[in-house]
């Protein structure tokens, strides 16, 4: 009798209720649980504040937002990559980044912090929690979701420039391809680039004429294969290059070296490849 | 596992589809476009009925620190063919690229000793006058010219690029011929410069 009075009880409303509103799996009332204390702020806690560029493609009718998060900075990594990954993981898992090897080498993280494009990974969070941060996507780039930008165009131009070793002639040992140790050293400092955009977004030249214009990024590669004593193709590289727009939209203003994540220089470059087609 | 991923993939297609102008030929990746066509419709029909609908471009536009400009405002993302396919290589014009650096540099370095000399030597000599207004007059026809090709892309509004390119090349004539008038029936540029320096 007592069984089926209990069956009974499970079928009352209020009881049904009580189960629908917490899991199956606990039964213990609350007024019998211990309730865990929010944990009091640490005395020496760095509150930060982040703001971040929002939009959801799912609603497209919406406007960008920022939305701001705050992170203890003593419980969090040292990078912003680790900031970003912190919210994405505890506050809001709805965030949306590109990150890859959280060490530089990918490039997948490459966005506008605190007004320069950087790779999150590679840039640290300012301790000063009085300075708030804002992270936008690369400027002027055609946004795929929050921070994720559109890189379709860049990666359709570094395809343009052939991007690989391009010769007729057999090597003469029917093995390799040899190189001196000076030609081998002209390809320092333009084989590092891992192709994040940084570069070629920071590039007004590249924001307005970004259709035709190839930008520092691109050109840097160009000009790797062209410095390449193993190419035997240069001079088709150069006929690719020699109009106004793919090169000439160039006007030295250096803010590809200046931004470069990896300390590399495409002004450089790009003046290297001007010199070597003017003569 | 393929049938869950499907809808989202569809809505990203989607979303992109009314947002991106693909060509034909990038659908064929995306194959659940066409199978779809009632949720492929939908974006564009509620654009059309919500107010004030100015493309997503211009909404970023308006978040930017400079404020939101109505000149050439970026246009709906568009992909030439697909994806994969490379850019196009533009044609090659030597006289529009390589040729044009050289001679606009050449031009720039030679202006800084024609300035200098006529003051270093002391004495004024018509024929370096004439020819440092010519390559001043040249200096910056270029610059000009520079200025239009950054601004007003030839695959956008190629009659406005066609009209200013024109317009300069008239003011640069006008500026020519009063140049050369000035140089014939008056002191010249380098003595009028000194006048006005000691005046």
């Amino acid at each position: 009798m007592s069984a089926i009075r209990n069956t009974a009880r499970l079928f009352r409303p209020s009881t049904l209720r009580s189960i629908q509103a917490r899991s199956f799996a606990s039964v213990v009332p609350e007024t019998k649980t211990s309730t865990v204390p929010e944990p009091a702020k640490d005395a020496d806690s760095q509150i930060k504040t982040f703001h971040i560029y929002r939009w959801n493609p799912d609603e497209p009718a919406s406007k960008p937002r920022m939305q701001s998060y705050t992170l203890d900075l003593k419980k969090t990594g040292p990078m912003m990559l680790d900031a970003l990954i912190r919210i994405k993981n505890e506050v809001d898992p709805t965030l949306t980044f590109r990150r890859s090897c959280r060490e530089g080498i990918c490039g997948s993280c490459a966005m506008n912090i605190d007004g320069v494009n950087t790779l999150a990974c590679l840039c640290r969070i300012p301790t000063d929690t009085k300075q708030e941060t804002k992270i936008y996507p690369l400027p002027h780039t055609y946004v795929v979701k929050d921070i994720v930008p559109d890189l379709t165009q860049f990666y359709k131009q570094y395809k343009s420039i052939k991007p690989y070793l391009r010769r007729d002639t057999p090597s003469p040992n029917g093995k390799e391809y040899l190189q001196s140790k000076e030609e081998r050293k002209k390809l320092d400092g333009l084989y590092e680039c891992i192709l994040c955009a940084c570069c070629s977004t920071s590039c007004p030249s590249y924001w307005w004429n970004s259709e035709e214009y190839l930008g520092p990024a691109v050109l840097m590669q160009s000009y790797r294969w062209l410095a390449d004593s193993r190419d035997e193709k240069k001079e088709e590289r150069k006929a690719a290059l020699d109009n106004s727009m793919s090169l000439y939209r160039c006007h030295t203003i250096l803010n590809c070296s200046r931004t470069c994540p990896k300390g590399l220089n495409p002004g450089l470059a790009i003046a290297e490849i001007k010199k070597e087609m003017a003569f | 596992m393929a049938s869950i991923v499907r809808p989202n993939v569809l809505r990203q297609t989607c979303a992109a589809a009314s947002k991106r102008a693909f060509s034909a030929s990038a659908t064929p990746g995306f194959p659940a476009v066409k199978s779809a066509p009632s949720i492929a419709a939908r974006p564009a029909l509620r654009s059309a009925f919500v107010k004030n609908a100015i493309p997503s471009s211009m909404r970023v536009a308006a978040f930017h620190a400079s404020g939101r400009k109505a000149i050439l405002p970026a246009l709906p993302q568009t992909i030439d063919g697909t994806a994969n396919d490379a850019a196009k290589v533009p044609e090659s014009h030597p006289s529009h690229g390589s040729y044009h650096w050289t001679f606009e540099r050449l031009i720039a370095a030679g202006l800084v000793p024609l300035t200098v000399a006529p003051f270093a030597a002391g004495s004024l000599n018509p024929m370096t006058d004439a020819i440092l207004c010519g390559a001043v007059l040249i200096h910056s026809h270029i610059g000009f010219q520079a200025l239009i090709i950054d601004y007003l892309p030839e695959w956008r509004v190629p009659k406005s690029r066609k009209l200013f390119m024109w317009g300069l090349n008239l003011a640069t004539v006008m500026v020519g011929v009063g140049l050369y008038e000035f140089e014939t029936n008056d002191v010249g540029v380098t003595e009028a410069i000194k006048k006005i320096w000691t005046a």
